[in-house]
């Protein structure tokens, strides 16, 4: 069946889980056979955004060139993954209406399940005042007030919210669906009942 | 990029016919051994296409799959055991790391494939498609195609194989054969693959079939009958189909031929249950005036310990008080009477009171885990050269026709195994014949992964071979 190409735009605090969901679905979608490609934004900021820091414009530079990638991806029949805290909604809505396809996940958790959850120790280092320019802490975060898939990462499992996105992703026809995780049918199980018979297995 | 990779996979073939005097009228599989690394491959217990396949292409036992054969129990309530699927599966398998990784996989009826999965590549799936009716491909577009390319109707399997009408059968199994390898040639031919893996299902179906023709140690064997050199034939047939797939790949295609267990002649029949009645285990309402299977609603559960299923070899379950419904077992109790069961088991005797050498096995001392319901024993009559007849009503213990047809055959322990590496990196990664160490079934995934240079999943069993 050929598909559409789409976006799925993940946006979130840092250490949300982003990066880890991003891959997960992406995996998923490899395993069903579509073209991904996943645009990291730790990864995006050491090639196709290298230079750019942190103030707003340069944040928006980021933005602006991760959707010029995923568009061009997606009118293409790839699915684009972006994994990028993506800070501001101007930006992600002008990404919004420039790509066709575009879903958005916003991967939501409190800020003290973040400092916890936070390996580097980054948010301490921003709280203590030793980080600038830290989304969440000493920058803003706008999150979406309408994103297509909302993930609740300090509700949910990791697998839970991938199977969430994925299903969604079934649901909107933007992706092959699996069959159903039972046996079969009931007018299949009479058949292969039948074949079972004829073959001597019952 | 690596190479290309083929497995032709053969249900069913067996090792002491594979790798005996036949191979000298076989020239295109001792092309594939001759520097090959080749032997007799270590099945699963048990070893029966469901889920043997599945094993191989997870590198995960029955127990961590929690699939015991292609019927399963749901529940511990006394209800028929449901057919597993494709949805069953819940391992990954070598096509889903092949797809994570961008390579491209052509599957043609590998067992435990319906209902097809969506996959990097083609796939049409395997024997437990219900009809012709149903979506068995992936893309569904498929199914049209392989129609035509066939040359005349793709078969999914024989119609029936436990059959007297033996003309009728083989003519039904070379058709089948033939048709399933000019699909593969076709898309091996015309689609882009980096791993392709065919599963033919004729060697099963006419060991089971005609083995009493061909094999003098047959109890039912008869010098100079008219099949006696079928399953013979077969296999050169067999080596034919292989010859012309060979020549429809590239010459860097490196070449699996492998079987997922093997055979041997059949005895007889055990039927479990009327020796779980002659034990004082179990006990029916109304002992029946026929044959008849084993339904539920003919057993008094109240005065019964255990019952079993037939097959190629005999599921055993228990009723464990608190457990099945009507159980009457002690949980306390359920060790010591395993015990005493298994003692009792491997006590049985031929007709003739010879014991048969029944060996029993406990799922939880074979099995890494065990999800979903295993049975509470596994045996092996006789250590399979009897099968298990589940049916009642038979007022004896032995029977030396099956309960659900003709079949002379039953599975063996260890299947076959020959890997030709060709192209690059071949000559330095080319293994030698295997000494006394056997090839594993578990070993199969890791290998394939490794040959693709895909890191091998630290919960795969197997080893790189």
């Amino acid at each position: 069946m050929p598909m559409k190409g789409f976006t799925l735009w993940f946006t979130g605090l840092p250490s949300s889980g982003k990066s880890t969901l991003a891959q997960r679905v992406q995996e998923i979608l490899l395993e069903r056979g579509m073209n991904v490609e996943l645009l990291d934004g730790d990864e995006v900021r050491q090639n196709l955004c290298k230079g750019l820091g942190f103030s707003k414009e340069d944040r928006d530079a980021n933005i602006r060139r991760i959707g010029y990638v995923c568009k061009l991806l997606s009118r293409n029949g790839a699915v684009a993954i972006a994994a990028a805290i993506s800070p501001y909604r101007e930006i992600r809505d002008e990404n919004r209406k420039a790509i066709a396809n575009y879903v958005e996940v916003y991967v939501k958790a409190p800020i003290e399940v973040l400092v916890e959850r936070d390996t580097k120790g980054l948010y301490k280092k921003a709280i203590a005042g030793e980080l600038k320019n830290f989304t969440g802490i000493s920058d803003p975060y706008e999150a979406p007030e309408n994103p297509e898939i909302l993930i609740e990462s300090d509700k949910e499992t990791a697998e839970e919210s991938t199977m969430k996105i994925i299903r969604t992703l079934e649901l909107m026809g933007l992706i092959p669906g699996a069959p159903a995780e039972s046996e079969y049918s009931a007018e299949e199980e009479e058949k292969i009942k039948a074949r079972l018979k004829d073959l001597g297995y019952i | 990029m690596p190479n290309k990779l083929a497995v032709i996979g053969l249900d069913c073939l067996t090792p002491q016919l594979f790798y005996g005097d036949w191979l000298a009228d076989m020239p295109n599989f001792k092309r594939l051994l001759d520097g090959s690394l080749s032997g007799n491959m270590v099945s699963i217990v048990p070893p029966i296409t469901i889920p043997a396949w599945t094993c191989m292409m997870t590198s995960y036992d029955p127990g961590m799959l929690g699939i015991y054969g292609f019927r399963n129990r749901k529940s511990y309530a006394y209800e028929e055991l449901y057919v597993v699927n494709s949805s069953t599966v819940k391992a990954k398998t070598v096509w889903n790391y092949l797809s994570r990784n961008r390579l491209r996989s052509i599957l043609l009826g590998v067992p435990q494939t319906y209902p097809p999965r969506p996959l990097n590549g083609l796939l049409v799936a395997d024997f437990l498609t219900p009809d012709k009716d149903s979506d068995f491909t992936y893309p569904p577009e498929l199914r049209s195609e392989i129609d035509r390319v066939a040359d005349g109707e793709y078969i999914i399997d024989v119609k029936d194989f436990r059959t007297d009408k033996k003309r009728e059968l083989l003519k039904q199994i070379y058709t089948m054969t033939e048709r399933r390898f000019k699909v593969f040639r076709h898309l091996l031919s015309h689609e882009e693959w980096d791993f392709a893996m065919m599963v033919e299902m004729g060697p099963d179906r006419i060991h089971h079939g005609f083995w009493r023709f061909c094999d003098p140690g047959h109890r039912l064997y008869e010098k100079g009958n008219e099949y006696e050199n079928v399953i013979r034939d077969y296999y050169v047939y067999l080596d034919q189909e292989v010859g012309r797939v060979l020549a429809a790949i590239p010459q860097d295609t490196s070449v699996i031929v492998v079987s997922d267990h093997g055979a041997k002649g059949m005895h007889g029949g055990i039927c479990i249950n009327e020796f779980f009645i002659q034990e004082g285990l179990l006990t029916l309402k109304d002992y029946p005036k026929e044959p008849t299977s084993l339904k539920a609603g003919i057993v008094d559960w109240k005065k019964t310990k255990a019952w079993g299923e037939g097959g190629y070899y005999a599921r055993v379950f228990l009723n464990v008080e608190g457990r099945e419904p009507e159980g009457v077992i002690p949980r306390s109790e359920l060790q010591a009477f395993r015990m005493s069961l298994k003692k009792k088991l491997e006590g049985l005797t031929d007709e003739k009171g010879e014991n048969i050498g029944t060996r029993v096995f406990f799922p939880e001392e074979i099995y890494r885990t065990c999800n979903n319901i295993p049975p509470d024993l596994i045996v092996y009559l006789g250590d399979l050269n009897w099968r298990s007849a589940g049916s009642v009503g038979h007022n004896r213990i032995h029977v030396f026709e099956n309960d659900t047809g003709p079949d002379d055959a039953n599975h063996a322990e260890e299947g076959v195994f020959a890997w030709y590496k060709r192209g690059r990196g071949s000559a330095s990664s080319r293994p030698s014949r295997p000494g006394s160490g056997k090839i594993s079934i578990f070993d199969i995934a890791p290998s394939i992964l490794d040959f693709f240079s895909i890191d091998v999943p630290d919960d795969m069993i197997g080893k790189v071979l």
